[in-house]
């Protein structure tokens, strides 16, 4: 045996040991991102994260594409033919963010039916045949009240900034925050605006009800509304109430300025828009042969104190806080699920 | 007491805009009347503030209307967006850039009206189609920009903005110096009689030698210019541009022509009007909020509201 063939056995065994053998298997497969909107920093922030991490797989050969589709409208029939246009064009696995959670649902069976891996994320779809990536966003306003109970033991009142109205996630994040209310009674929610998950229209919200609201000691958000709230109140001249904050870059300037000024403190969390990535990587494994549970739950992400300023910096002027998840962070989520 | 002032006096509840206005008070006493009267003050002054926004674009999209069925400007909320985040990435912050980028946004709007009228003109598409895809257009160039991170204004620029001038707000300030101009435009120049005329009959108006394109054409980037001058204040007063900052003004800009008692069909305007309703609009949904209003009860009254004043309004008209 000549020192060639010795490197090349030496070679094969190294690929057949290390844990990115599974990767083999899906090279030749293609993955379709199907997206309900783009038209806001987070939903920008998760197509960039997409493009990174799926670029970064192709040239790695673990996948063959991983393409990203985003609809124009924000409809459900729309992004349904976008669905059963990728169906038709042959994607092994179609991951999307689906504008309803049950309208797409037709769409969807048709795809499981022609043997696609079917995974949603962030906005879920029903449907029992697609896997479902969700973000426990009740729990999301239920801490906010709990975080607010610690630094206001003698409660107090709070406004509430919902986002927009008849979106499940608006109906999930408020029920949280309800029943964040019903365990501390101590505090009264004597004000609720929709503020759109956008700053500008949490702004005027924020501005138009403020006059007749008694003194607020707290403010519960949905993330993208934060900084809006904090320009209304200051205009207004009130005294700042703790408000809670959404990870926008924005928002947690304001937050650190705020801090080195008159040590303000509060909490930030929301729901990190690389949770996109991690859909592609269930994907992946779904493709691979991996046992994954229909049903996976992703931690939000939460800014404190201190971690303010290491998040700050190592989030980009304007975008939202951030993190890109890998194969191995998806291997872990599964697990934890089973 | 003369009798053609009394005339006069008497005359207002008849005059079209008169609803909004009224409407508009009853809300703000209705808000009021929770507190016992506190914070009046600033329940007025945040209504001036932001209802200066709905009265500019609302302006432009007057003239729209007025030139008759079928011309809407439904491009509005893209052109605000591009003109935001266009001119305030090109501002970076910098002080020294601020009139640099006011004419960045203005251009925006210059180019963006041009559009309009072109697809409306040379490929004949209906204005409706014509101005809905070409918002397409202009929002995919906004986010293809600057990815809708929010870059924020100059300092100065955001104080200009959120400032005010012996209690009046700064932008209504502004806001009430456009409407003038729009008044004037609309009732004493030459220019305002041939937008009306073209809205009332455009056939006529071409045969009476009026240019009905020019006419088009400069009331099409007039309401660009306006919308694309508000995006570029609602992106200072607000403290960065943002991709979504445009989507209300859609539908608050139609809805402050009609509330101000415009006729929808053209041909027939009044720019105190759109102050009316651009009040109204700010007042209504605070009003509801202040009560406690759910989302789905809010929508519903704001869209009863809003068919009230109309119909009390042509009743009125009519009869005048």
């Amino acid at each position: 045996m000549n020192t060639k063939a010795k490197l090349l056995g030496a070679a094969a065994l190294v690929a057949v040991t290390l844990p990115g053998h599974a990767v083999a298997d899906t090279a030749d497969k293609r993955i379709a991102l199907s997206n309900n909107y783009a038209g806001n920093s987070w939903r920008q922030a998760m197509l960039e994260s997409w493009a990174k991490v799926g670029d970064k797989a192709v040239e790695d050969g673990v996948v063959a594409a991983a393409d990203a589709f985003t609809t124009s409208e924000n409809q459900a029939t729309e992004q349904a033919a976008q669905i059963q246009n990728m169906i038709l064009q042959g994607y092994d696995a179609i991951v999307v963010n689906a504008a309803s959670p049950t309208a797409l649902n037709g769409a969807i069976k048709e795809a499981c039916d022609a043997g696609i891996t079917v995974v949603s994320f962030d906005g879920i779809v029903t449907e029992p045949c697609a896997w479902r990536i969700a973000v426990d966003f009740k729990e999301m306003g239920r801490q906010q009240v709990e975080y607010l109970a610690g630094r206001l033991p003698d409660g107090g009142n709070l406004l509430e900034i919902r986002g927009l109205a008849g979106v499940f996630v608006d109906d999930e994040i408020h029920a949280g925050i309800e029943e964040g209310v019903a365990e501390f009674p101590k505090f009264k929610i004597v004000g609720s605006v929709h503020g759109d998950w956008a700053q500008d229209v949490a702004q005027k919200a924020v501005a138009g009800v403020l006059p007749s609201l008694p003194e607020i000691s707290g403010v519960v958000t949905q993330g993208g509304d934060g900084y809006g709230a904090a320009q209304a109140i200051k205009a207004a001249g009130r005294d700042m109430p703790i408000i809670v904050m959404g990870n926008r870059q924005d928002e947690m300037k304001w937050w650190a300025e705020a801090r080195d000024e008159n040590g303000y403190e509060t909490l930030s969390l929301s729901i990190a828009p690389g949770v996109g990535t991690l859909a592609l990587w269930v994907a992946q494994q779904v493709l691979d042969g991996a046992e994954v549970p229909k049903d996976l739950t992703v931690p939000f992400l939460k800014v404190t104190q201190d971690t303010l300023d290491e998040t700050l910096a190592a989030t980009p002027e304007g975008s939202v806080a951030n993190v890109e998840y890998s194969q191995e962070d998806a291997k872990s989520v599964i697990a934890a699920a089973k | 007491m003369d009798n053609s002032r009394l005339s006069t006096v008497l005359a207002i509840p008849r005059r079209p805009w008169f609803w909004a206005f009224a409407a508009s008070a009853i809300a703000y006493f209705a808000t009021l009347s929770l507190t016992e009267g506190r914070g009046g003050g600033e329940l007025l002054s945040a209504a001036l503030t932001f209802a200066s926004f709905s009265a500019i674009v609302g302006l432009g999209q007057m003239f729209v209307i007025t030139l008759g069925p079928g011309n809407v400007d439904l491009s509005i909320p893209a052109t605000m967006t591009l003109a935001g985040t266009l001119s305030l990435k090109f501002m970076d912050g910098a002080a020294a850039l601020i009139l640099p980028g006011l004419a960045l946004a203005l251009a925006v709007g210059i180019g963006a009206g041009i559009f309009n009228y072109l697809l409306i003109r040379l490929l004949r598409i209906p204005p409706i189609i014509a101005t809905l895809s070409a918002s397409f257009l202009y929002q995919s160039l906004a986010i293809w920009w600057n990815r809708g991170l929010r870059i924020k204004p100059p300092e100065a620029l955001a104080d200009f903005s959120t400032g005010s001038l012996a209690g009046l707000p700064n932008l209504t300030i502004i806001g009430v110096l456009i409407a003038l101009m729009s008044w004037v435009v609309l009732e004493r120049s030459l220019f305002g009689r041939w937008v009306s005329a073209f809205g009332q009959n455009t056939r006529a108006a071409r045969l009476s030698g009026i240019p009905v394109e020019t006419v088009r054409a400069v009331t099409y980037i007039a309401s660009a210019v306006l919308a694309s001058f508000t995006g570029y204040l609602l992106a200072s007063f607000s403290g960065g541009a943002a991709l979504n900052m445009g989507t209300e003004y859609l539908l608050i800009s139609i809805a402050v022509v009609v509330i101000g008692g415009c006729s929808i069909a053209g041909g027939n305007s009044n720019v105190p009007g759109i102050w009316g309703g651009a009040l109204l609009m700010f007042l209504v949904v605070s009003m509801l909020n202040s009560y406690g209003f759910g989302a789905g009860v809010r929508l519903i009254m704001t869209g009863a509201i809003i068919i009230a004043i109309v119909a009390a309004a042509s009743g009125k008209g009519r009869s005048a």
